[in-house]
C-alpha cells in the first residue's frame, strides 16, 4: 500500500460521490463584481484556446471559452442512471457510461444498452472511440466491450486475454486497443488478436492498479496506482516510467521537480503536453519542465481529481469539487450551486478568482468524472447526470 | 536327368519360395489393408493410400493432375470477355465469349478467390485466398501490375461507386480490408462477421453488404446466428449487423436493380436435433435470406428446397437487370434455381413479422416463387450475369467449365471449356463426391455443407447413435488428416472409410454405402486437402517473442514453483510435433453431463485458430476458455501456476503451430 491509501473501489467511488454530493454546496454569495454574459478569456504569456476551435485557428485566435449554458441529462431523460462514470463523442453521437448500463445520445434521444444486450457489466467505466473504424470500445467492471455496428463483442479475462476485468481506462488508435485494468495494461492488436499485458512483471509498476490511460500522437501514457505514469514510444518499444521524485504520499516536498504524486488517476496527452491528474494535485509536462498545480496555490478546485482530459492546449480538469479548465495560465472553475441550484464560474489566474460569474444553468453535479467535446460543446460525466456546456452566441 | 529336367528340379523350389512370398505379402499387405481402413472387404489394397494420393515425385506427376477449378466469374461491360478465377491453377483466365475460347492466362496468387472489373474494363482485381492479397491485373498487358497485403483468407471484393476504394472480405481474419487503390495502401480494417464471404455494393452506391459463412459466437448449444455487415460506403464504418438467426454459410449476395432487396444465399442447420432429424429428412435445409436495407428492414428467410428434396450447397445469387428473376447455384445439387422476385416479394408481402419463423422452414412455399431448376455440370459456383441481362454465365468449378445459361429459356446453350485435364484423376474423382450431395437422404447435403473447404462449419451435432441429446461433438476439420487415424472425438472410428463407408451409409444416405471405388476416391481426396499457410507464422518461420515464451511453456517439465509436471500432464506429451498429436485417447477432464466417457481423441493443433469453437462439444469458444472456464483443474495440462501474460504467450506459440511447410 501507498502511505496508508486504500485503492478506491466502486464503492469508494459512490461513497465519495455520495460525500461530495454534501460537501460540495457552494456557500459563497455572489459577490459585487459578478456579472452574467459571455466571456472570452485573454491568455496571459500562454496562449489559451478557443474550445471548439481547430488548433490552427486556435493559435490564430486565443481564447478560453466559458460555458454559461447547461443542459443536464438524467435517468429521466432516458439515462440508465444518473451516476455517469463516462462520456465520449462519437460524431454527432453521445455515449455515456454510468454505475447502472451504457447509453448513447442520437437524434436527440437516448438509447440504452445493459446486460442483457451484451454488455460486459452495468458498471461501464470508460469508453473511446476508435477513430478509423468508429468501433466504441467499453470498460466495464466485467471486461471490454466492443461496439461496433450495433454488435457488443466482450473480452474479458476468461474468454480474451485481458488482464482483469476491472477496465478503467481505455484507448484505441489505429490498429490497438490500450485497457487499462485492475492488474496491469492489456493492449489488443486488433489485427492479429494478440494481447500483451505490462505490469510488475515486466515494466516498472509499483502495483498492478492502473487507472487511466491514453494514446495519441505516437506514444502511450497510463496512469498507474503507485507507479505514476508510464510512457511507451510504439516506435522503439521503449518504456520510461514517471515516478515522485520526493517519493512523499502526504505532500509534495520540492516544487515542480517532477510528477507531484505516485498515485495517479488519469493522464492526458496533447499538443505535446501532459497531462497528469492524481488525489493530490495535478501535473503538467512539456517534455522538459513539470509544473505542478494545487488547491493552495491555484486555480484548481480541488485537489482530488478524477481524470484530466485536454485539448488543444487547455486542460479539462474533473474533479470532487467542479469542473475546470486551464490553459497553463489561466483557470475557469465550473461549480453547481447545490442551494440555488445555479452556476458559478470562477475565472482568474491565481487561487484567488478575478473574476466571477453566475449562469441560470450549471454542471449537474460537482463530482465530476469525465469530460469530452463535441464542436463547441463539451459533455461533462456527473455524480448527478451529464451535462452539455454550449457556448452562447456571441 | 535331361538339362530341362535339371532346370524344372531346381527351379521349383525357388517358385515355391516365390510364390509363398508373394502370398505372405498378398496376406500381409491385405490384413495391414484392412486394420487400416477398419474395413475387410476384399477390394481394398494399397493403392489409394500409397500411391493415388501422392502429391510429389513421379508417383504425384503420374497420378494427380492440375486443374483449374473455376470458382468466380466476372462479365466485360462490353459483354466480349468472361474473367475466371481458376482456384486450383493460381491463374486469372481471359475468356473469349463469342469465339468460347480462353485467350489467356494471367498468373495471380495462390487460390484465387474472386475477380472484380473497373467500368472501363482496363483493370481487374483478384482475391487471392492463400497469399493473403489482392492482385491488380493490367487487362491490357494481361499481367499482374500491383500486389496489395490484405487480410488473411480475402474471398468477395467489390469496388465502389467511384472505384477509389476496393473492400474486401477477409474470410481467415474475419474481417474487411479498406483498399485506397491510388496507393495501393489498406487504409484500415473493419470488424467483420465469421468467416465473411460475399461482397456486393448497393445499386445507390451507399452501403456495402458482406455476407459470414459461420455464426458469430453464441451460447453453447444455442442456435447459429450469422450477420451480413452493412458498411457506410461513405464512411467506410460498419453501420448495421444484419442478424440471421438459425442460418450460416451465406456465401452470395447480390442486390435488386432497386436496391429495395438483398438476395443471400444461406443454409439452416439443424444441428441442435439429434441427427433423427435426417431420417426425417429434416437436417439441413437450404434457401436465401431476403434482406430489406434500413435498420428496421427486415430479414426474411425462404427455402428453396421442395417437400421430400434439398437442393445443397447454394452458393451464389446473380439477379437479372429488370430486376424479375434471381439465379442461385446450387454448388452440391450441379443445378441452378430460378426464382420470380415478384412472385418471392408477394410472399413476403403476404406473411406477417410474426411468422418469418414458419417461413424460414416452409418446405411447401418454394413452388411459389421458383420458376424452374437447370441442370448444370459439376459444382456450379460463381455467376456472371451479361450486361444487357440475356445469359448467365456458371462457373462449373469441378468439371472445368463455364455454363451459358439462356435467361429467356432457362436453358444451357452453351459452355466454355477452360481447357483443364480430360482425364479425372482418382481424387478429382473424390472430390466431386465430397461436393455432390447425391449419396446422402433426399440429397439432403454434401459432405462439404458441414465442412467447407474440407474444414468445419463451427458448429456442434447430437449426430452419435447411442441415444438422443447425449454425446454432443463439436464438427472436426478434414484437412490434413492423412495419418492421424482414428478418428472422431471418440476414437471410433480407425479409418475413413470406417468414417465414410458404412457409418455414412447408417447414418446419411439410409440406402447404400459409396462403391468400394468411391470410397477409395473420397478417401483418397479427402487425404489431399491441406491447410492454409499459418498466418501467425513468419515468413522466416521465426518465432516472434510472445511464440518463443509460449513455446517454453509448451515444452516445459517443471512448474512456475519448480514442481516437476508429470510426463503425462506436459503439453507436448499429448500433443507432440508434427501434427501436435499423438493420436491417443485421453481424459482432460471435459466429460459433461451428456458424455458416456470422458476419453477423447486427442486433436492434431495445427492451424487451430481456424477452428474455433474448441474441445470436443464446442463450450469453448476461445482458446483462452479451455483453460480459464473448463480446464482449470491441471487435468488438460498443468495451467493453474501460470499467470495471464503466460497464458497468452502460450495461446500465442498454440496459434502458430501450422503444417509442415506451412502449406508454402
Amino acid at each position: 500500500m501507498n502511505g496508508g491509501f486504500a485503492k478506491p473501489a466502486l464503492s469508494m467511488v459512490l461513497l465519495s460521490a455520495a460525500a461530495a454530493l454534501l460537501v460540495s454546496r457552494w456557500s459563497g454569495r455572489p459577490a459585487p463584481s459578478e456579472a452574467t454574459g459571455d466571456r472570452e478569456v485573454r491568455g496571459g504569456a500562454s496562449p489559451a484556446v478557443a474550445e471548439g476551435v481547430p488548433a490552427e485557428s486556435a493559435r490564430v485566435q486565443p481564447a478560453l471559452r466559458v460555458y454559461q449554458d447547461w443542459r443536464t441529462y438524467t435517468k429521466r431523460d432516458g439515462l440508465p442512471s444518473d451516476k455517469a462514470y463516462a462520456v465520449r463523442v462519437d460524431g454527432a453521437r453521445v455515449w455515456v457510461g454510468t454505475d447502472a448500463g451504457l447509453a448513447y445520445l442520437e437524434d436527440g434521444r437516448w438509447h440504452t444498452l445493459g446486460v442483457r444486450d451484451g454488455l460486459a457489466h452495468a458498471g461501464v467505466l470508460a469508453i473511446d472511440v476508435n477513430p478509423t473504424t468508429g468501433d466504441v470500445w467499453i470498460g466495464t467492471f466485467g471486461g471490454l466491450n466492443r461496439w461496433s455496428g450495433g454488435r457488443l463483442e466482450t473480452f474479458n479475462q476468461l474468454n480474451s486475454g485481458l488482464a482483469n476485468d476491472f477496465v478503467y481506462g481505455v484507448s484505441s488508435k489505429g490498429e490497438e486497443v490500450w485497457v487499462a485494468t485492475a492488474a496491469g495494461a492489456s493492449r489488443l492488436n486488433i489485427r492479429t488478436g494478440e494481447w500483451s499485458i505490462f505490469d510488475d512483471s515486466n515494466v516498472s509498476l509499483h502495483e498492478p492498479w492502473t487507472y487511466g490511460v491514453h494514446v495519441n500522437d505516437g506514444m502511450v501514457y497510463i496512469a498507474a496506482w503507485g507507479g505514476g505514469v508510464l510512457e511507451y514510444h510504439p516506435a522503439t518499444g521503449q518504456w520510461r516510467d514517471y515516478r515522485d521524485p520526493d517519493g512523499e504520499m502526504e505532500f509534495d516536498l520540492f516544487p515542480n521537480d517532477g510528477l507531484i504524486h505516485d498515485i495517479t488517476t488519469g493522464v492526458s496527452f496533447e499538443n505535446g503536453i501532459l497531462w497528469v491528474s492524481t488525489y493530490f494535485g495535478l501535473a503538467r509536462y512539456d517534455g522538459a519542465r513539470w509544473q505542478g498545480y494545487f488547491d493552495h496555490d491555484s486555480g484548481l478546485i480541488s485537489n482530488f481529481i478524477n481524470s484530466v482530459r485536454a485539448r488543444g492546449p487547455v486542460a479539462w480538469v474533473c474533479t470532487d469539487l467542479g469542473l475546470n479548465a486551464f490553459d497553463g495560465t489561466t483557470w475557469v472553475t465550473y461549480q453547481r450551486d447545490t442551494i440555488m441550484g445555479d452556476g458559478r464560474i470562477l475565472i482568474g489566474t491565481g487561487k484567488e478568482p478575478t473574476t466571477r460569474l453566475r449562469s441560470a444553468t450549471a454542471i449537474a453535479h460537482n463530482y465530476v468524472i469525465g469530460v469530452d467535446f463535441q464542436g463547441d460543446t463539451v459533455w461533462v460525466a456527473t455524480a448527478g447526470g451529464v451535462s452539455r456546456g454550449v457556448p452562447r452566441a456571441r | 536327368m535331361t538339362g530341362r529336367q535339371r532346370t524344372i528340379v531346381l527351379a521349383t523350389p525357388g517358385a515355391v519360395a516365390l510364390l509363398a512370398a508373394l502370398g505372405a505379402g498378398h496376406h500381409y499387405s491385405a490384413e495391414h489393408a484392412h486394420a487400416v481402413a477398419g474395413n475387410d472387404s476384399a477390394s481394398l489394397n494399397c493403392l489409394p493410400c500409397h500411391v493415388y494420393t501422392a502429391q510429389d515425385g513421379l508417383l504425384g506427376k503420374v497420378f494427380q493432375e492440375r486443374y483449374l477449378s473455376p470458382r468466380e466469374i466476372a462479365v466485360a461491360r462490353d459483354g466480349r470477355r468472361l474473367y475466371v478465377t481458376a482456384e486450383e491453377d493460381d491463374a486469372l483466365l481471359v475468356v473469349q465469349l463469342h469465339a468460347r475460347t480462353v485467350l489467356d492466362r494471367i498468373p495471380v496468387g495462390k487460390h484465387p478467390h474472386t475477380v472484380v472489373l473497373s467500368r472501363d474494363g482496363r483493370t481487374a482485381y483478384v482475391s487471392n485466398g492463400w497469399s493473403g492479397s489482392v492482385s491488380q491485373v493490367d487487362l491490357t498487358a494481361r499481367r499482374v501490375s500491383r500486389e496489395f497485403a490484405v487480410g488473411d483468407g480475402p474471398a468477395g471484393m467489390v469496388l465502389d461507386s467511384e472505384e477509389r476504394v476496393l473492400y474486401v472480405a477477409n474470410g481467415g481474419t474475419n474481417d474487411i480490408s479498406v483498399v485506397d487503390l491510388e496507393s495501393g495502401r489498406e487504409r484500415h480494417r473493419l470488424a467483420g462477421g465469421q468467416n465473411p464471404h460475399g461482397v456486393a455494393l448497393a445499386p445507390d452506391g451507399d452501403r456495402v453488404y458482406v455476407t459470414s459463412r459461420l455464426s458469430n459466437p453464441v451460447p453453447f448449444r444455442t442456435p447459429p446466428v450469422t450477420e451480413v455487415t452493412v458498411v457506410d460506403a461513405r464512411t467506410q464504418r460498419v453501420t448495421e449487423r444484419r442478424q440471421v438467426y438459425a442460418a450460416h454459410m451465406m456465401e452470395g449476395v447480390d442486390f435488386t436493380p432497386r436496391g429495395d432487396l438483398a438476395l443471400v444465399t444461406l443454409v439452416r442447420p439443424k444441428n441442435l436435433l439429434p441427427a433423427t432429424q435426417l431420417q426425417g429428412g429434416w437436417m439441413l435445409t437450404f434457401g436465401l435470406g431476403v434482406i430489406e436495407p434500413g435498420e428496421r428492414g427486415a430479414v426474411w428467410q425462404v427455402l428453396l428446397d421442395d417437400a421430400n428434396a434439398f437442393y445443397a450447397d447454394p452458393y451464389d445469387v446473380a439477379v437479372t437487370p429488370d430486376g424479375k428473376r434471381a439465379f442461385i447455384s446450387h454448388a452440391g445439387a450441379d443445378l441452378l434455381t430460378v426464382i420470380d422476385l415478384d412472385s418471392l416479394r408477394g410472399v413476403l408481402v403476404g406473411t406477417a413479422r410474426a411468422d418469418t419463423a414458419t417461413l424460414a422452414n416452409h418446405l411447401g412455399m418454394s413452388r411459389r416463387y421458383v420458376v424452374s431448376r437447370i441442370r448444370t455440370g459439376a459444382n456450379p459456383k460463381g455467376l456472371g450475369m451479361s450486361p444487357d441481362g440475356r445469359f448467365v454465365y456458371v462457373a462449373e468449378q469441378l468439371a472445368d467449365r463455364v455454363a451459358i445459361v439462356s435467361v429467356d429459356s432457362l436453358r444451357i446453350v452453351g459452355d466454355i471449356d477452360l481447357g483443364g485435364p480430360r482425364r479425372i484423376s482418382f481424387v478429382r474423382r473424390g472430390q466431386r463426391l465430397f461436393h455432390r450431395a447425391d449419396h446422402t437422404f433426399q440429397e439432403q447435403f454434401s459432405c462439404r455443407s458441414c465442412h467447407p473447404d474440407g474444414h468445419t462449419d463451427g458448429l456442434s451435432y447430437d449426430i452419435e447413435s447411442d441415444l438422443l441429446g447425449r454425446n454432443v461433438v463439436n464438427n472436426l476439420t478434414l484437412l490434413e488428416l492423412k495419418g492421424l487415424a482414428p478418428y472422431k472425438w471418440t476414437g471410433k472410428n480407425a479409418s475413413l472409410y470406417r468414417q465414410c463407408g458404412f457409418r455414412f451409409a447408417k447414418f446419411f444416405t439410409r440406402t447404400e454405402a459409396y462403391a468400394e471405388e468411391d470410397l477409395n476416391a473420397l478417401v483418397a481426396y479427402i487425404f489431399s486437402l491441406s491447410y492454409a499457410p499459418n498466418r501467425y507464422r513468419s515468413a522466416s518461420g521465426e518465432p516472434t517473442p510472445a511464440q518463443g515464451r509460449g513455446r517454453r511453456i509448451f515444452e516445459r517439465s517443471l512448474t512456475n514453483g519448480g514442481r516437476e509436471i508429470p510426463p503425462a500432464n506436459r503439453c507436448i506429451t499429448c500433443h507432440p510435433p508434427p501434427r501436435f498429436t499423438n493420436r491417443m485417447m485421453f481424459d482432460v477432464g471435459t466429460r459433461g453431463p451428456t458424455d458416456t466417457d470422458g476419453l477423447f481423441d486427442t486433436p492434431a493443433l495445427v492451424n487451430l485458430y481456424e477452428s474455433a469453437p474448441y474441445l470436443h462439444d464446442g463450450r469453448a469458444a476461445t482458446l483462452e476458455e479451455i483453460w480459464t472456464r473448463f480446464g482449470n483443474e491441471d487435468r488438460h495440462g498443468v495451467v493453474t501456476d501460470l499467470t495471464k501474460s503466460q497464458l497468452n504467450d502460450l495461446i500465442e506459440f498454440l496459434r502458430a503451430l501450422g503444417p509442415p511447410g506451412n502449406g508454402r
